[in-house]
């Protein structure tokens, strides 16, 4: 009996050695899609639980995904400017919708968020990461500039800086006037520093 | 995710070797850490070094490795949560490996104005003693990109170099001590 004991006790701590081992360096966050791929269409929720399809949201050139969360001080400093891009693009034919992904947050939480920062754009809550992972998403904010036909146009940042009077560059502004001029995006990836996205289970 | 630190440790060495071990080790920290508590309630009053603000070239000085010693860098902000939850593993890690010849940077992310302020504040409750550095650029990019090409620029990151400055372990995200630490030892023994 007690060599069985010891036995199992040698197989499990083998078991344990071998996964521990197995692990990747880096935890496994997909790789994002290059630029130029076409974006498959997927359902999500609203925060008050209505599905919708990415094809449904799509403006007639287009539609920004932005990553955003309820606690991140970047994100929220972003509050304001991703509102103004919201209102500013929708008569031009590209729809802002934000997706939080952040197992942390509620939908609860989310709609609070939003009625709070007047952000009227729609807000998706991605429960088990499905979309952040699809495309690769690890940090708020972050955009995904897509065609009418969601061809990926532009992946990155909003723009350089969180604090608003420290801005000179915005990559996602001119990916969108560039496409609407139909002309190539001129920056086609950016990064900035921003709250990693709390992947959980559904 | 759910992983504790212990089978890390332990995983090669049979049950009974295994008991006899943990209880002395446990008997060892407990008594270390008495006398590091005493330590630092004396040591308290001692100010940590100034953070230093530094631009993206004198970063990636920092970074390179002469051949003596790994190195662990952490980027991390005053205003991001999960760097502010795991700094107290990261203090640990520094007082335990820093006399194996792990040197350890933090990097912070805030605003240049919190220099003074927030991040010494913060510092000095967590009791850290790792040198501290502020990255001061108007444009963040360019940095995330030189410190490697997989990171987003989301926080915290965690990077493990070894003595020549290859990069054996990274993490983004919340840090996993016991995974940190297994990497770090393969490192500090390899040394030897």
């Amino acid at each position: 009996m007690k060599k069985l004991a010891a036995v199992s006790l040698m197989i499990a701590m083998l078991a344990v050695a071998l996964l521990v081992n197995a692990r990747p360096l880096v935890a496994d966050t997909p790789a994002p899609p290059i630029i130029g791929s076409t974006i498959a269409d997927f359902t999500l929720p609203d925060a008050s639980g209505t599905a919708h399809t990415l094809a449904s949201l799509h403006g007639k050139n287009g539609t920004v995904l932005i990553f955003i969360a309820t606690q991140c001080p970047v994100s929220n400093g972003y509050n304001e400017r991703m509102e103004k891009l919201a209102q500013d693009f929708k008569a031009r034919g590209i729809n802002v919708v934000g997706i939080n992904a952040n197992s942390t947050e509620s939908a609860a939480d989310v709609k609070d968020h939003a009625a709070k920062n007047n952000l009227t754009f729609p807000i998706l809550k991605d429960n088990g990461n499905k979309v952040a992972d699809m495309l690769g998403a690890t940090r708020t904010p972050e955009a995904y500039f897509l065609d009418a036909s969601s061809k990926l146009l532009y992946h990155g940042r909003i723009d350089n800086s969180r604090d608003i009077t420290q801005v000179n560059s915005s990559e996602l502004r001119d990916a969108l006037e560039a496409t609407l001029a139909g002309k190539p995006v001129p920056k086609a990836t950016a990064n900035a520093f921003g709250c990693s996205i709390k992947r959980g289970a559904e | 995710m759910t992983h504790s630190a212990k089978p890390i440790h332990v995983r090669f060495v049979p049950g009974t070797v295994v008991v006899i071990v943990s209880i002395l080790l446990l008997t060892f920290s407990a008594a270390a850490q008495s006398k590091t508590a005493h330590k630092s309630r004396s040591a308290r009053a001692v100010k940590p070094d100034p953070v230093r603000a530094v631009n993206a070239e004198e970063m990636q000085a920092l970074l390179k490795r002469d051949g003596k010693h790994p190195l662990l860098v952490n980027y991390w902000a005053t205003w991001c949560d999960p760097c502010r939850d795991e700094f107290p593993d990261l203090v640990k890690i520094d007082r335990d490996y820093r006399a194996k010849g792990l040197d350890f940077i933090a990097i912070s992310l805030d605003d240049l104005v919190d220099i003074k302020t927030a991040v010494p504040k913060f510092l000095l409750a967590m009791n850290a003693k790792m040198p501290v550095y502020l990255l001061n650029v108007a444009d963040p990019e360019p940095a995330i990109n030189m410190v490697d090409k997989d990171w987003s620029g989301a926080m915290p990151a965690t990077f493990l170099y070894d003595n020549k400055g290859k990069v054996v372990y990274k993490h983004f995200g919340r840090v996993n001590p016991g995974e940190l630490r297994a990497a770090i030892e393969k490192l500090v023994d390899s040394k030897q």
